[in-house]
């Protein structure tokens, strides 16, 4: 098993080179990934469809056809694994899935210790994380799709450096599904984007807690551009200061520093009145 | 109620018939012109797809002609349409616009609300009108389609550059003022005739060309800048594979009930994409496979910019053109999409075909260079 190194500048390049235009920063990061991974020689490659991770939800259209984008892309030797995830067909369709899938390679015992040993890891990586109640101040919030915001390469390090000015950064994956289900319902209609849901209702958890907003978003990316216009308006009237950042590949690195140094400027004059 | 609607194509002929068996009055936009996106854009988050832009502008225009109530089409995703009223509600209320907001959708969560809305639409209306108004309105659907179709083919043959479109326009207007079933027939019959009469027996067959994409960019004449007409008067009949009457009964009737099927589309997509992925993504590329095994001379596929289905497909398109040695044209548009680029592109494309038709024999057998 190989896994592709964090993004780098060489594995961002190739996926610019590749990917349809259009597509948003992520997805050609991801091509590049796979391009990498290819030009190593590989010819059996992980690429889950990633349908729904939550109930009544999607991902987003670009996950939904990823592999098959994917597989445009690569050369005809190359053999793409894909699993469905679909948590919309209720919660026993992800084990079966897996299950199933698991047993082109194995029989059933080790597959099932194997899905086991998953799960219990994903669970303390899960708690590790899991972040409840009240946060240390400053604090500010950063929301935007997970893909996005844990990718240091992408986001020119964003977190790094707003921990480095002083400011403590939360985001929505620190917080449960059902802790963001239930604080989203505030919205007249649920938004069936699971990034949106989840930045929503983290917003809301948090909003007694939080000095400011920072929006992380991809250029190009129809979810976020929709979530803009809801954090504005449940932001008004709140004196939470809010910033929008979207990414792309001809985003500088320095003129994003400059824009947060800017932002915790202003936390900083707002919180000595 | 005064009820607004956004415009799509020319639906409105249809929800006009429709709104009035309700028993409201109509309030249709003004034709969508460069006023409508601008006003749109002004007002709309600058990420957004150009049809969104479009839609909230008709929705202001609509208003300032007096409607005090905007009825749209819902849905859970994942594509952003499903998203676009709410955006929208909050837009208009932001604003301050004192307007009821009608989202029709499947209901999900909050049904006490969709119940009230049910009762505002049909509070007025009696039975018998309720179901003559909706028997009207799915007649001039169903004419307004043929009526565009007849338009398509007559365009690249006509007598004269632009009679077609002259006379699409007097027909539709002629079906916008039908008020029962027989009238449509005549109207319909009339047309048959009227677009023969247009044709002229001696040119040449015209190269066929399909046109696949997302809904709102292929039916809205203003948003693809008249592709259908340029594209007609460049000598292309062009095959529509979109329906407004298909879609409605896919997506409202069928799906309310449980019985919208993915299979067949999934069937033709097998090898390019593997399901679902929202809006008109699996359509356009199941589409486009079909429209080369009718063997067409060319697909021109269409997308707003930003539009997450669209560009997945549009990553795909490629692959199947090249399996299918068929030429295959993407075009994407924004409201800042210039005419004469757009045209030359159109043009370019079509010489293209042409050669490509003329050169290899005739159709069916045109391959590709090097294969």
């Amino acid at each position: 098993m190989t896994v592709s190194p964090p993004t780098n500048q060489e594995i961002l390049e190739l996926g610019l080179a590749s990917c349809v235009d259009g597509a948003c920063l992520p997805i050609k990061a991801f091509l590049g990934h796979i391009q990498f991974l290819v030009r190593q020689g590989l010819s059996l490659l992980f690429v889950p469809r990633l349908v729904s991770l939550f109930r009544e939800e999607y991902t987003c259209p670009n996950l939904l056809g990823l592999p098959d984008l994917v597989r445009s892309y690569v050369p005809s030797g190359v053999q793409l694994l894909s699993v469905e995830v679909d948590a919309r067909r209720g919660r026993a369709h992800l084990p079966c899935t897996y299950l199933r899938w698991g047993l082109e390679f194995a029989d059933l015992p080790t597959v099932i210790q194997a899905y086991r040993r998953a799960q219990w890891a994903q669970r303390k990586v899960n708690t590790t994380h899991w972040r409840y109640g009240s946060l240390p101040r400053p604090s500010v919030l950063l929301v935007g799709p997970r893909y996005l915001l844990d990718d240091p390469y992408l986001t020119a390090n964003i977190q790094e450096k707003l921990e480095q000015l002083g400011v403590q950064v939360s985001t929505a994956s620190q917080l449960p599904d059902r802790v963001t289900v239930k604080a989203s319902r505030f919205l007249e209609k649920r938004p069936f984007w699971t990034a949106t849901r989840r930045s929503m209702g983290s917003l809301q958890y948090w909003r007694h807690h939080i000095d400011g907003v920072i929006s992380l978003a991809p250029f190009g990316c129809g979810a976020e551009a929709m979530q803009g216009v809801l954090l504005a308006q449940h932001l008004k009237g709140r004196d939470l200061p809010y910033l929008e950042l979207y990414l792309d590949e001809h985003s500088s690195p320095v003129g994003l520093l400059t824009r947060l140094e800017a932002f915790c400027d202003l936390l900083e004059r707002k919180r000595s009145g | 109620m005064r009820i607004t609607f956004p415009h799509l194509g020319s639906s409105h002929i249809a929800v006009e018939a429709f709104l009035r068996g309700l028993g409201h009055e109509p309030i249709t936009p003004p034709p969508t012109s460069r006023r409508t996106p601008e006003l749109g854009a002004f007002h709309s988050p600058a990420e957004v797809c150009l049809p969104f832009k479009i839609v909230l502008g008709n929705m202001l225009e609509g208003i300032e002609q007096g409607a005090d109530c905007v009825l749209m089409i819902g849905g859970w995703g994942p594509c952003r349409l499903g998203y676009y009223g709410e955006i929208q509600r909050l837009l208009l209320q932001a604003l301050g616009q004192q307007v009821q907001f009608i989202t029709l959708e499947v209901p999900r969560g909050n049904y006490g609300k969709y119940w009230t809305h049910f009762r505002q639409l049909t509070a007025v209306t009696r039975p018998g009108d309720l179901v003559r108004g909706a028997r009207l309105s799915w007649a001039k659907l169903n004419a307004l389609e043929e009526l565009e179709t007849l338009a398509l083919q007559s365009r690249p043959v006509e007598k004269q550059r632009g009679l077609t479109t002259q006379y699409l326009e007097g027909s539709l207007r002629r079906l916008q003022q039908a008020e029962s079933v027989q009238e449509i027939e005549s109207v319909l019959s009339w047309a048959r005739l009227g677009f023969s009469d247009l044709r002229d027996p001696a040119k040449p067959s015209p190269l066929r060309v399909g046109l696949v994409g997302e809904i709102y960019t292929v039916v809205e004449a203003f948003c693809n800048l008249r592709l259908e007409e340029r594209l007609g008067h460049l000598g292309v009949e062009v095959v529509r594979t979109i329906s407004l009457a298909e879609w409605v009964t896919n997506h409202i009737f069928k799906k309310a009930v449980g019985l919208f099927s993915l299979a067949p589309l999934r069937r033709l997509a097998a090898g390019y994409l593997t399901g679902f992925i929202g809006g008109h993504g699996l359509e356009s590329v199941a589409r486009s496979v079909a429209l080369a095994r009718q063997n067409l001379d060319g697909i021109v596929h269409i997308l707003p910019l930003s539009c997450m289905p669209e560009v997945v497909a549009r990553g795909i398109l490629p692959r199947v053109s090249r399996d299918h040695q068929v030429p295959v044209l993407s075009l994407v548009v924004d409201e800042h999409t210039g005419e004469c680029g757009f045209q030359t592109r159109l043009e370019a494309f079509v010489d293209l075909v042409r050669r490509r038709v003329e050169h290899l024999g005739p159709r069916g057998q045109a391959r590709l260079p090097g294969r």
